[in-house]
């Protein structure tokens, strides 16, 4: 009998059904992924199974019998254990205190950190999961907060392991280093649901593959019996362009430059180390890399977020270096921030009030520090137009528009500036296929009508298709440049990883960094 | 403190300001209610009370008057409080701001006799929001630069705020005789009684404009209330303070500095309580001592909650607050109710109103997380 | 004159005014470290006071008022608790509302209880628990010292040293502790391995309401005697600064008192040669407050709260 089994699940929130009568089943020793694009309601049922939100109808079985999970709680006391795609880790406190939270080793309350110790040293051996159990959070890298993640769930006994979206922040080796894990998991006896929208890896990995498009199933298939392309077309429901077309791509004349640049992080410690690169008019430049090599502190100091302590950044010939981030959009640099709810919108405004952001103390929306309400409503207006933005009305909360419509704000404001550099960063994170290729346009838009586009991004698909230049940047350097059509998703992530700094013998104090970096690391 | 504001129709406007006061007429109607309990259950007689109450507060012209009175700084602190909460901070120091104002009022009302009032008048409030914005200065600079909590800096410059008017009351800006008090400022700087610009004629045709103790310092204060509203719907300065307290890092890509616009909140904030301090001092007091001030620069918390930070709706707000506190000792005088029942309610309204905006955020937040589920 | 200045009593002094502060900053310490801010340790102290003073008075017997100090100062953090837990309520407003409300109910319950504003009647006092001996020679100049600084004072004081230094060892040490530490920094993921959020919330802001209506009774039944309206002036705001200089920890947040303990005593203390140096009194009175600025400016670089502090939790 299947060791989990999720029966015409449903669950609707007002205005939307994310989950629509959702069945699944899970044999003993299995892989199955769930995929779908993002909004497709593939978070929204896991969810439901962890116990984070009850379901309106259908059933649960748990080795053939019904249960309630009424609370996360409950789900790992039935062996159920989740690895959610934002870490549910705690920065400040050790490995150890993390894995064994909530279910301590204690004598009278007090906690018994050698026992503590003594067992996940012991789970670390047996899965092949290495991690050091006195290293702070705050310290690791990614791959190893995940790791330290999936000993926390081994921890409480779980034998079926939910994975959302594990690999968005892992290099490609990682990314093969965790399916190693995941079939060591799998010999001992576990159950793996691994949730993503990346075709390659699901084709890679998976035992089984459920096909969830606008909250129902539309297809199971194993890996034998598809390929990427009738995948993604099940996903989308449609045939899906899997790569951009673009024309050659012709230099106008460098539009930015950047020399030397050093960034320091908010810990003072030198993140951004001696880049230089240029970006021409006409062509889109990509930046390739792990997250936490540098990149959000080098756009940062590029649109005027982050002072740089070294070197300079130039704007077709102007300082642009210690520039302000107001002094940075006047100069003509526009920023696609990689958070739209953090960075990029102000949810509590409309639409109207957000698309003037960056510009609100110009004119037409404004003059002599008095805004002109009519403009603002006019030129919002027009923007919703030319971007395609569905909503009834620009005075609609941007907090009340999906994800899609949300970035597609952020895009429209940011290009219709009309800036000499765009600076992209994760541009189409989270967004469904309709958006995500709108994105694509847009930007290549821009390179075609001559202005330059950096572009910053963890999905290599999204830099493969897109970029006329690829850098990759480790640990705070640029490692290697490619052309278009140089490079597929291995080299990258070879280089990615490291393998460019030693073979290219880049200059770099990380012969430290490097020791540093073994100890949580691998 | 989120802006509740609603992408409506021009057409709902009416049921906009419904809306709008609903949920805060609630909270002073619960609160009222436990207060009434609470006197109930100490053995006093609520209805009395209430009737005490009234009659201090609306029975006649002149207590009408003594509303307007306490009302009026009450609009302008509480100007303050929701100018300063519309970028997320929390100015709980703006009794001290009002004394600094107060101080500066009443020590240049003294120096500037030979001035005609159409000068002093202005001079003063000038000079009164300058010494406001100046005793929130180092506060904001402190949260400016590496985040100091506000609350607890202006709080500590209020108290060192009364100490210095303590010292000067008895010290240096000592006036001749007994009392701890300044001198009297120039006539030309005295806010005039209403009904002292109305002849005896008219006011025995018209009698409820005999509203005793009220003075033109409402007037300012209202115009202050028009003026703050239309700075912040209408002024990019309005703009940049309201982005960045809904969303700092928003506002920080969108090119504005959180720090500046954090100082000149507090600043203005510190300005308008500074205007309060002066309004009373130029209006009731003439002269500045030790208690000049009833805690206007807290209730003014109470008043920009439950106006829900909206500079129109600070005057009714301040209204209620004014009548509380002039009915008050009416209330004491006649049902023997101790005056301070008007801080429990005061307290209660706050808590009615912070616990109301669950109300409206549950549901933004319910369509919020099905928007977001849903990617 | 200096020698005047520095005596063992300067440092007695110290300590005894250092321990209300020091007993609602670990309260506040606590309080935070559960992500819940507390500005109402003001109003919980002065409750705590008067209730205090009130059982006193009607059972003659301090140590009843010590209890009903305690329990008073729980009694409005529940209401503390429900606003910004269960409600959600903004806490920095909830917390204004709890410290005017205490204004309001302990001044109209003054007038209720004994017909008049201002002070109560003198209470019983705690008294000194230790009573040595000063002997007399070289060694008696140090046992001097050490019998005022050390062993002069009333229980609350030692309790205070005791608590800071248990709360600190249970903070890092226990289950409670780590619980307590993780639902500051990200209450999400303590839920999703079962913590109770809720729970552990309420139970930390009850802590600091006990610890501070303990505050307060130290201040009625340990130091004046008697309760007079708003006889806290400031306190509970100064502690939250020293919560915040000592880092948010327990000890530190002792420490941090007694800097600002030390400074009120020194006031006192200069207080009495105004003859010879001509500073109005005022200037004196403002120094605990003066100081408390300069140290919030001083803390070097960002002070660093928990994570989650002030944000309510929602189950999603």
């Amino acid at each position: 009998m299947p060791v989990l089994e999720l029966r015409k699940i449903t669950k609707v929130f007002p205005g939307v059904v994310a989950n629509d009568r959702v069945s699944l089943t899970l044999e003993r020793g299995e892989i199955v992924a769930l995929l779908g694009e993002n909004g497709a309601g593939k978070t929204t049922l896991m969810n439901v199974l962890f116990g984070l939100l009850p379901a309106d109808s259908g059933e649960i079985l748990v080795d053939g019998s019904v249960v309630k999970i009424k609370s996360p709680r409950h789900a790992i006391d039935l062996g159920i254990g989740m690895v959610h795609q934002h870490f549910m880790l705690i920065e400040l406190l050790t490995v150890t205190e993390n894995i064994v939270l909530g279910h301590e080793p204690a004598h009278f309350g007090v906690i018994d950190f050698a026992t503590a110790r003594a067992k996940v040293a012991e789970l670390s051996k047996r899965y092949g999961l290495a991690v050091d159990p006195d290293a702070r959070i705050m310290d690791l890298s990614v791959g190893a907060q995940q790791r330290v993640e999936i000993l926390k769930a081994l921890y409480q006994g779980a034998r079926v392991l939910i994975l959302d979206e594990p690999t968005a922040v892992l290099t490609p080796q990682e990314v093969r280093e965790l399916f190693e894990v995941i079939d060591a998991l799998v010999a001992e006896g576990l159950s793996v649901v691994f949730i993503t929208h990346k075709l390659e890896e699901v084709l890679a990995v998976a035992d089984r593959i459920v096909v969830v498009r606008d909250g129902t199933v539309v297809g199971e298939t194993t890996p034998a019996e598809t390929d990427d392309a009738g995948l993604a077309c099940m996903m989308v429901g449609r045939d899906v362009v899997l790569r951009v077309e673009k024309g050659p791509s012709t230099c106008g004349g460098k539009v930015l430059e950047v020399d030397h640049l050093c960034v320091k992080d908010d810990r003072h410690l030198e993140t951004v180390r001696s880049v230089t690169f240029s970006v021409c008019g006409g062509e889109i430049v990509a930046i390739a890399g792990v997250s936490g090599n540098g990149q959000t502190e080098l756009i940062e100091s590029i649109v005027g977020l982050r002072r740089p302590s070294g070197g300079s950044i130039q704007l077709k010939g102007e300082d642009i270096t210690h520039a302000s981030a107001r002094r940075s959009i006047e100069t003509g640099v526009s920023h696609i921030p990689e958070d739209r709810q953090r960075r990029g919108l102000i949810l509590e405004f409309d639409i109207a009030e957000n698309l003037v952001l960056g510009d609100h103390r110009h004119p037409p929306y404004a003059r002599h520090g008095i805004m002109h309400r009519r403009a603002i409503g006019e030129g919002a207006l027009k923007r919703v137009e030319d971007y395609d933005i569905r909503t009834p009305s620009v005075h609609v909360l941007a907090s009340n528009l999906s994800g899609g419509n949300q970035q597609k704000v952020v895009v429209a404001r940011e290009i219709g500036r009309g800036p000499e550099l765009l600076v992209a960063a994760q541009p189409t994170r989270g967004l469904d296929v309709g958006s995500i290729e709108f994105v694509h346009r847009q930007i290549l838009n821009e390179r075609d009508a001559g202005k330059a586009v950096l572009l910053i991004s963890l999905e290599l698909e999204e830099v493969l298709s897109l970029a006329d230049r690829i850098y990759v940047m480790f640990e705070g350097q640029l490692v290697h440049e490619f052309a278009a059509g140089e490079a597929d998703a291995d080299t990258l992530g070879y280089y990615m990883t490291g393998g460019g700094s030693k073979k290219f013998g880049v200059v770099s104090d990380d012969a430290t960094n490097d020791d540093e970096r073994t100890e949580g690391d691998e | 403190m989120s802006d509740s504001k609603e992408g409506t129709s021009r057409g709902g406007f009416a049921l906009k300001i419904l809306k709008g006061v609903g949920t805060p007429f609630f909270a002073v109607l619960l609160a009222v209610a436990l207060g009434s309990l609470i006197m109930w259950l100490s053995g006093y007689d609520a209805v009395a009370a209430f009737r005490a109450l009234y009659l201090g507060s609306f029975g006649t012209p002149k207590a009408i008057g003594d509303t307007l009175l306490r009302s009026t700084p009450l609009i302008l602190t509480g100007l303050g409080l929701a100018y300063g909460f519309k970028a997320n901070l929390f100015n709980i120091g703006a009794e001290g701001q009002l004394f600094m104002g107060g101080l500066t009022a009443a020590w240049l009302g003294v120096l500037i006799g030979t001035l005609p009032w159409y000068a002093a008048v202005p001079i003063l409030i000038v000079a009164a929001m300058i010494a406001g914005a100046a005793w929130a200065f180092v506060p904001a600079i402190l949260k400016a630069k590496i985040g100091a909590h506000e609350v607890i800096t202006t709080m500590m410059f209020t108290y060192i705020a009364k100490y210095i008017v303590s010292w000067l009351v008895v010290g240096p800006l000592k006036a001749p005789g007994p009392i701890p008090q300044t001198n009297q400022i120039a006539p030309s700087a005295v806010l005039p009684r209403i009904q002292s610009l109305f002849s005896p004629e008219t006011l025995q045709s018209f009698p409820f404009l005999a509203l005793g103790r009220a003075h033109t310092g409402i007037f300012i204060a209202v115009i202050a209330a028009v003026v703050v509203w239309f700075m912040l719907k209408y002024t990019t300065l309005g703009y940049e303070n309201r982005a960045v307290g809904l969303n700092p890092s928003a506002a920080e890509t969108g090119g504005i500095s959180v720090a500046a616009t954090t100082v000149k909140a507090l600043c203005i904030s510190g300005a308008l309580a500074g205007i309060a301090g002066a309004v009373e001092v130029m209006g009731v007091h003439g002269r500045i001592f030790d208690q000049f001030s009833s805690g206007f620069g807290f209730t003014g918390i109470a008043v920009a909650l439950l106006a829900k930070n909206h500079p129109i709706g600070v005057i009714p707000a301040a209204i209620l607050f004014g009548a509380l506190s002039a009915g008050a000792g009416t209330m004491q005088l006649e049902a023997e109710v101790p005056q301070k029942i008007i801080l429990i309610i005061q307290a209660l309204v706050i808590f009615f109103v912070a616990a109301d905006e669950v109300f409206t955020w549950k549901v933004k937040r319910r369509q919020k997380e099905a928007v977001s589920s849903v990617q | 004159m200096f020698s005047s200045i520095i005596t063992p009593d300067l440092f007695a002094s110290a300590l005894r005014m250092a321990t209300p502060l020091a007993l609602a900053a670990i309260g506040g310490t606590i309080c935070e470290r559960s992500g819940v801010v507390n500005i109402a340790l003001e109003g919980m102290m002065l409750t705590g006071a008067f209730f205090g003073t009130v059982l006193t008075l009607a059972t003659g017997s301090p140590w009843i008022g010590v209890l009903a100090g305690i329990l008073s100062g729980v009694v409005v953090a529940a209401i503390h608790a429900f606003a910004s837990i269960n409600l959600r309520a903004d806490q920095v407003v909830s917390g204004t509302a709890i410290n005017i409300l205490a204004l309001g109910v302990t001044g109209f319950m003054m007038e209720r209880l004994y017909g008049h504003p201002g002070t109560t009647d003198p209470s019983a006092m705690l008294r000194p628990i230790f009573n040595f001996p000063d002997p007399a020679g070289f060694m008696g100049g140090v046992w001097h010292w050490i019998n005022v600084v050390v062993f002069s004072h009333t229980p609350i004081v030692y309790i205070a040293i005791i608590i800071a230094i248990f709360a600190q060892w249970a903070m890092y040490k226990t289950r409670w502790g780590l619980r307590l530490r993780a639902l500051g920094e990200h209450p999400r993921a303590a839920d999703t391995v079962g913590i109770n959020v809720l729970r552990g919330r309420w139970v930390a802001v009850l802590i600091s309401g006990g610890l501070a209506g303990l505050a307060g009774a130290n201040l009625t039944l340990e130091q004046v005697g008697s309760f007079t309206e708003n006889m806290t002036n400031g306190r509970g705001f100064i502690a939250l600064a020293a919560n915040i200089f000592g880092r948010w920890t327990p000890v530190g947040s002792y420490l941090a008192s007694l800097l600002f303990g030390f400074a009120d005593a020194l006031q006192i203390k200069l207080q009495a040669f105004r003859g010879q140096i001509d500073i109005p009194p005022q200037f004196f009175l403002m120094l605990p407050y003066v100081l408390t600025v300069i140290v919030l400016a001083g803390v070097i670089g960002r002070s660093i709260g928990p994570a989650a502090v002030g944000k309510p939790y929602e189950k999603e």
